[in-house]
């Protein structure tokens, strides 16, 4: 006889699973459809049927560890097909949700960024930010009124790229850890060979496409990824160009970048609008949706809306409320920087590497 | 065709709705008991889904030889009327005291019916055989089935073409009449047993798993046709694409059952069902393989051991995993299903010649009169303290015959005691 093995389940992961969206966990009963339904499901490792058990077993650290929950792309097959109920999808979305909160440093940080009840806190720091900087920054008038006579470039600069170096440091803990969680998971494939082909399967949607349904997600989410990428590329462009002194704002409506963030923008919002209506518009999968998913969508969807009312405001000269509406949107663009290692957001980082990890050679 | 009940006004008397395994056993229960009863059954012949079975539980015996028994019981027990082709269209009044309303279709073939089928030679229609589940078809009129009860031949005229009286030309007994109509008849009962039985769940509403659209996926209620001497194969079990020889026989189990999608109950018999079917292929092919997908295999208590000997014979191969996914070789017609095998996390494809859907019971409450009770899964529903009409067999919950058998008992002494009840206080 083989020697026994002692499970320890944590039963306190077992309700957070059970909170974050995975409220049907405990129907199932390991029949194994789900593993079928699914088609991005390999054959030597199928998922979700294995995680099921895992969870309901609350055995964290090998769940959280485990690669398959980032190559579920939420298609809802196995939902739809499960016999129980059990909505297997949705529990690999909130194990995903739990993951994230797992493995982010630091932890407290972690905590704060996906309690609900901390919601007002995310934009603290950017109100603290940015109205220090229009009460008592330098100030200079220009006509017509520009952004920068109350929020100068050369000031937000510097604070975006130092956020976003603290940002980087923190994703570096959390995907460190991650990483030796995926080795000890038995994904051995190099991380650097394998991202450049997975960040090129993730753009191209590859898989997303294979979904069985659910193509307006799949359009939600290709829309809203290219689009932000743009906007990041743009934003990165614009600062060391402004900073270096080759570039000057605000660029004129005509000018090839201005024209790609403008699309951009507008291509964010569509995506945006499409992933909220598609959880809107379904009571199962609004039932699914926890505040880890809206707080990121809202995010998302405020900072593109502000940024082109304030652009349109800003041609209009109606200046107080061009600040203001500027004003926010800066706000909501430093939550979104400064927890971004917290929240949804990170499923970027995490699922790039967990594909790039499991790839295979050929 | 039927013997007048010889009752005594004030007699004891049940009406049993249903004439398969369940109902006739009611009946014979509770007429050896001394009450009087009627039984009425919608099909031409007694016996039921029983009688379509290839071979059935504890004994594996073919289904003639439990029958038989019962219909040498009831002929000799002149307290049964029996009904056939007939119908209870109302039930008024209450415990103790019922009228049923029964309507009798006309049968279109008399008592002088002695079977000698020059009728059938003669007759240039076809009809599609519900007894077969459509797999054959017999002529117009036509034996209901072998060992038919009562031992007449029937006539769907609604089959005939118009003016055609060749069979009545033919019978030499002056058997068949055209001219019958069909009748209504008012039974004053003191209690009422509902045995009708169930249907099996259409298999093709679990699209994933194929039928309907893959030639050579079928139930397991078919299967039992394929495997019984009096089926379209003549006990041979063949592939319906091209008539081979299955070499490779797949079972899946929970094929619309315990799935909240289909019926969210277990319907309790499929799994001894299938492990019976995997006995009629490795004794019809010994080369053949058959695997059995499953979620649990759920044998309860002597069946164990059946379980036990089945499983231990090598080619018989259990696989945990619910099959989710079936398609069909364009060109060989083989069947190719997907499942992920639990026990050793991998998905495996797997070809086979033959893929039976164990399916699910259904409940067969049609028609039932309202004093009917139904579950939250549709079964009848026998409450406490509840009187007067009882559900028996699979109508009350899925179970195998000889369950079945000890349900009707007991259905037909709360029967008995409702009726004693009504007699002293009526």
């Amino acid at each position: 006889m083989a020697e026994p093995i002692l499970l320890t389940p944590d039963t306190e992961f077992i309700k957070n699973v059970l909170a974050s969206g995975g409220g049907d966990l405990k129907k199932g009963f390991q029949c194994a459809t789900c593993s079928v339904a699914c088609t991005l499901s390999p054959e030597d490792s199928p998922f979700p049927r294995k995680q099921m058990i895992l969870a309901q077993w609350g055995l964290k650290d090998k769940l959280l560890a485990d690669p398959a929950l980032w190559l579920c792309h939420n298609c809802g097959d196995c939902t739809t097909l499960c016999p129980r109920g059990a909505k297997p999808g949705n529990v690999l979305g909130a194990l995903r949700n739990q993951a994230i909160q797992h493995f982010a440093a630091p932890s407290c940080l972690s905590r704060m960024a996906t309690s609900p009840k901390a919601w007002p806190v995310l934009f603290v720091p950017g109100i603290l930010v940015f109205g220090a900087l229009a009460l008592w920054g330098p100030k200079e008038i220009t006509e017509p009124r520009e952004f920068a006579n109350v929020f100068p470039l050369h000031v937000l600069e510097p604070i975006f790229f130092a956020v976003s170096g603290l940002v980087l440091l923190a994703f570096a803990m959390g995907l460190f850890k991650f990483i030796k969680g995926l080795r000890s998971s038995g994904a051995d494939g190099s991380i650097l060979a394998g991202i450049i082909p997975a960040a090129v399967e993730i753009m191209t949607h590859k898989r997303f496409k294979e979904c069985g349904k659910e193509k307006n997600r799949f359009w939600g989410h290709l829309l809203t990824l290219w689009g932000f990428a743009g906007l990041a590329l743009m934003g990165t462009v614009v600062g060391i160009g402004t900073m270096a002194g080759f570039m000057h704002t605000p660029l004129a409506w005509t000018n090839p970048w201005k024209i790609f963030a403008n699309v951009c923008a507008a291509v964010v919002l569509v995506g945006g609008l499409i992933l909220l209506g598609d959880r809107l518009a379904d009571a199962e999968k609004r039932k699914a949706t926890t505040y880890f998913d809206w707080s990121f969508l809202l995010i998302l969807v405020g900072i593109v809306s502000t940024g082109i009312a304030a652009e349109l405001l800003r041609t209009g000269q109606l200046v107080t409320a061009m600040y203001t509406v500027y004003f926010v949107h800066l706000v909501l663009i430093f939550a979104l920087f400064l927890f971004a290692p917290y929240t949804k957001f990170a499923h970027m980082a995490y699922r790039t590497v967990a594909m790039a990890a499991t790839r295979k050679r050929t | 065709m039927t013997q007048e009940a010889s009752g005594k006004p004030d007699a004891k008397k049940v009406l049993v709705i249903g004439g398969g395994v369940a109902g006739i056993t009611a009946a014979i229960e509770a007429a050896e008991a001394g009450c009087q009863v009627v039984l009425v059954e919608r099909a031409p012949s007694l016996g039921g889904r029983v009688a379509r079975m290839n071979q059935y539980f504890p004994k594996l015996c073919p289904p003639a030889c439990g029958l038989e028994i019962n219909f040498k019981r009831m002929k000799s027990n002149s307290s049964i009327q029996v009904l056939t082709q007939a119908e209870v269209q109302d039930l008024a009044g209450s415990p103790g005291d019922y009228t049923a309303t029964v309507k009798i279709s006309p049968r279109y073939v008399t008592d002088a019916c002695t079977q000698c089928g020059e009728c059938v030679k003669v007759c240039p229609a076809e009809r599609s055989s519900e007894f077969d589940y459509g797999m054959s078809k017999t002529k117009a009129v036509y034996l209901p089935q072998a060992n038919a009860f009562p031992a007449l031949y029937a006539l769907e005229r609604e089959a005939c073409p118009a003016g055609c009286d060749l069979c009545v030309k033919a019978c030499a007994y002056g058997a068949i009449d055209l001219n019958q109509k069909a009748e209504t008849k008012t039974i004053s009962v003191s209690a009422v047993i509902a045995a009708t039985g169930w249907v099996p769940y259409d298999a093709s509403k679990i699209t994933n798993l194929g039928y309907g659209r893959c030639a050579n996926v079928v139930t397991n209620v078919i299967m039992e046709r394929l495997a019984s001497v009096s089926g379209p194969t003549q006990g041979k079990i063949l592939r319906p694409s091209d008539g081979k020889e299955p070499k490779t026989v797949a079972f899946v189990q929970c094929a619309g059952s315990r799935d909240e999608n289909h019926l969210p109950y277990c319907s309790a018999v499929c799994c001894s069902a299938s492990l019976k079917q995997a006995t009629y292929v490795r004794s019809a092919y010994p080369e053949a393989k058959v695997k059995i997908f499953y979620i649990d295999i759920r044998t309860p208590g002597r069946l164990e051991d059946f379980y036990t000997k089945v499983s231990s014979d090598p080619m018989v191969e259990l696989i945990k995993g619910k099959v989710a996914k079936v398609e069909e070789d364009p060109a060989t017609k083989d069947v190719i299903l997907e499942v992920e095998d639990v026990l050793h996390g991998k998905k495996i494809t797997e070809r086979v010649d033959l893929l039976v859907l164990a399916t699910g019971i259904v409940p067969q409450t049609q028609g039932l009169p309202a004093a009917a009770t139904l579950d939250e899964f549709g079964f009848v529903d026998n409450r406490p303290g509840k009187t007067g009409f009882y559900g028996a067999g699979c109508v009350r919950r899925p179970e195998e015959v000889s369950a079945t058998v000890q349900d009707a008992t007991g259905a037909a002494l709360k029967a008995l005691q409702c009726a004693v009840r009504s007699a002293h206080h009526g």
